[in-house]
This record gives C-alpha cells, sequence and structure tokens, in this order.
C-alpha cells in the first residue's frame, strides 16, 4: 500500500495515541511532532482517504463538555494501517541508510 | 471566538455534512480557537469537501455537455421567445376587439400564434426541468453548483446579442415598453427556465432514476414540442448572434417552409438530457430485474 509523508504521520500520531486518538489530540500530536500547523482540512480529508483505503476506521466516540456537548470522531489503526506504516518505515530506514543527517 | 466570528463560522460550517458539522464545531470549541484561524479553518475544510467531487469526469461531463451548451440556447431561446411573446401580447391589447373571432382568417391566427406559443413555453419548460434533472443524476455532490452555473449561463448568454428592445427603441423609454421588452422577458425566463431547472435538479437529487414508462411518455411529450418549437430555436440563435443572416431559400421569402436551416440539429442537441434521463430510466429497470430475478 502506498503512503503519503501525511498519510504516514497521521498513521503513527494515531498508534501513538492509541483509545484517545480523535481530531484534536491527532493534530497536537502531528503539529507537536513536525513543528507545523495542521489544518483541520488536511486532518480530516486525509482521515477520510486513510478510511476509504481500509488503514483506519473511525467512530463517533461521546460528547464533552469542553467540546460544548458535540461528539468527537474517534480513530482507530487497522492491522493493515499498521502493516502500510510499517513498510513506510522500512522504506525510508533503508533509502536513509548511510546518508549525512541519518548518521548524526 | 467574536460574536460576529461564531456566527459566520456556524454559518460556514453548515455547508458541511451534519455529522462533521458536529464534530468540527466541538473540535473549534475544545481547542478554543480564535476568529480569524477558525474562519481559514472552516473555509478550507469547505473548499477541499466541495472541490473532492471535481476530481471524477461527471461533474465536468455535466459542465461541458450540459451547463455550457444548454445553457447557452436556453438564453436565446428563452429571451427570443419571451420577447416575440411579448411582442404579440403587445400588439393583440392594442387591436383586440370580440368581433375578430367571427373572422375565420383572425381566428386562425390567433390560435396559430397561441399554439406557437405555448409550444414553444412547453418546450422551454421541458428542456429546462430535464437539464436539470440530468445535472442531478449525472453529480448529485456538485448538483448545486452546477445548477447555479446553469442558470448563470442562461442569465448571461444573451449579453450584447441582438433583442427586439434595440430594434424597437425608436419609440421611446415608455413604462409600457420597459415592461413588456425588459421585465417580462426577464420574468418569463424565471418562470420557464430557472424554476423548472431548480424543480428537476431538486426531484434528480432526490429520487431514484425515474420510471421507463413515464420517462418514455414525457420524452414523447417533449419530442413533440420540441419539432414544433425548433425553427422558433434556430431562429433565436441567427436572430440574436446576428452570425446566420436570414436566407430567403428560392421563394425569397424570409421564414417559409422551403428556407435553408443549417442549425436544424439545436433540438436534438436541447433533447440530449431527456435522452440521458430514458436511458437511464431503461438501466435501472434492468438493475431492478436482475436483482428480483
Amino acid at each position: 500500500m502506498q503512503l503519503g509523508e501525511f498519510e504516514y504521520l497521521m498513521l503513527t500520531a494515531v498508534a501513538r495515541l492509541g483509545d484517545g486518538a480523535y481530531g484534536v489530540a491527532i493534530r497536537q500530536e502531528i503539529e507537536d511532532a513536525t513543528g507545523r500547523p495542521c489544518s483541520l482540512g488536511a486532518l480530516y480529508t486525509t482521515i477520510d482517504r486513510l478510511e476509504t483505503k481500509g488503514l483506519i476506521r473511525t467512530s463517533m466516540g461521546d460528547p464533552t463538555p469542553q467540546r460544548g456537548g458535540r461528539p468527537k470522531r474517534m480513530v482507530r489503526i487497522t492491522p493493515k494501517g499498521t502493516q502500510a506504516a510499517s513498510e513506510f518505515y522500512s522504506a525510508v530506514m533503508r533509502v536513509s541508510r548511510g546518508v549525512a543527517w541519518s548518521t548524526k | 471566538m467574536t460574536r460576529i466570528g461564531c456566527w459566520v463560522v456556524s454559518h460556514l460550517t453548515r455547508l458541511l455534512d451534519e455529522s462533521e458539522r458536529e464534530i468540527v464545531r466541538g473540535d473549534l470549541a475544545e481547542c478554543q480557537t480564535p476568529t480569524g484561524r477558525a474562519l481559514r479553518e472552516v473555509l478550507g475544510l469547505v473548499l477541499r469537501r466541495q472541490a473532492a467531487p471535481w476530481c471524477a469526469v461527471e461533474p465536468w461531463l455535466a459542465l461541458l455537455t450540459l451547463v455550457i451548451p444548454i445553457g447557452f440556447l436556453l438564453s436565446h431561446a428563452s429571451r427570443s421567445w419571451a420577447e416575440g411573446a411579448a411582442d404579440e401580447i403587445l400588439l393583440y391589447g392594442r387591436l383586440w376587439d370580440f368581433s375578430y373571432l367571427a373572422n375565420p382568417g383572425w381566428r386562425a391566427d390567433l390560435i396559430s400564434v397561441a399554439a406557437r406559443m405555448a409550444a414553444a413555453w412547453l418546450a422551454l419548460i421541458g428542456w429546462s426541468w430535464t437539464s436539470g434533472f440530468a445535472l442531478a443524476r449525472l453529480s448529485r455532490p456538485t448538483v448545486w453548483l452546477t445548477v447555479t452555473m446553469l442558470c448563470v449561463v442562461v442569465v448571461m448568454a444573451t449579453w450584447g446579442t441582438n433583442t427586439i428592445a434595440h430594434l424597437h427603441r425608436h419609440h421611446g423609454p415608455s413604462l409600457q415598453h420597459h415592461v413588456t421588452f425588459a421585465v417580462f422577458p426577464r420574468l418569463l425566463r424565471m418562470f420557464l427556465v430557472v424554476l423548472p431547472v431548480v424543480w428537476g435538479a431538486w426531484w434528480g437529487a432526490r429520487c431514484r432514476a425515474l420510471r421507463v414508462v413515464p420517462a418514455v411518455i414525457g420524452v414523447l411529450l417533449l419530442a413533440s414540442v420540441a419539432v414544433v418549437a425548433s425553427r422558433g430555436l434556430e431562429n433565436s440563435m441567427s436572430f440574436g448572434r446576428g452570425v446566420l443572416p436570414a436566407d430567403k431559400g428560392p421563394d425569397g421569402f424570409v421564414v417559409s417552409a422551403d428556407d435553408p436551416r443549417p442549425l436544424w440539429f439545436l433540438s436534438l442537441v436541447m433533447m440530449w438530457p431527456a435522452a440521458y434521463i430514458l436511458v437511464e430510466a431503461t438501466r435501472e429497470r434492468g438493475t431492478r430485474r436482475a436483482s428480483g430475478a
């Protein structure tokens, strides 16, 4: 399964957050990791795309008071998603072997 | 977020699906996003959602084969027929006398004018409705954008072309002249084109394909009024655009039976949404039978 850079970042964030993976948390995780802002548009269109590919599953979470009683969109990584992220990571590791920045 | 910002963001999120709308509003509330950023974020998401269906071929097919050509023809036909009708109504209104009805020649003329007008108006309604319906069936996610585009083309395509009002300008700027040649054609275009397009699109977006029998009957009825209205459609292009000066034909008179008709195919162009609806109805019946078998 072919993955883009942002798709990989999202799968990694979802895997790291586990049961607490939802829109705001994933976004925060990506922004902290990359130091770049992550827009709502990029976030939710990528979530849709990954779900279509079968790499994640989403469900509606419970509403909370700090969200004004509105629900969350909870995200979970699927076995297929784990495999795709793992393959992407291996490819990055292989292609980076021996280059100047990988030995820092 | 300021109260105005909150109001704008809340209205902007209405362009999203209902489930996504609540999630996005919840995310913004949880992060206490400032107004400016919230507006940018929601606008970005809305634009991405609206743009996504355009990655498919159907909306482009609708735009290139329906919105532009049919909008252009509907624009010319509706304006020309509305002005023609205004001219006839004005003439009959000025000269009207019930004694005319006793005269067979006048009576035949009146019936012929009324029949031509009715056929033209019915054809406009039919072509517009089928166009709206076909737009909805071709690409449901983009239907309201393509319908808006069609209405814009209908209004704008005759911009700067010849009009009867222009020919009658020596009559002076009277109120009657303005109502007859400016207000009436716009009203007619609204009721015979824009509203049927919206109605057809609404219908097409809500229901499944039409049943075969009503579709066949509808297409046959539309084809019969289109035959009567076809010459008027061709003349509307020749006159409005001024691209094809009237050819008198062997008898030396314009608008007579022997005039050549180089634009004869325009009626067929106008019938393609109806043909599409018919094909879809037939295909749907095949699918229903296959699933029932």
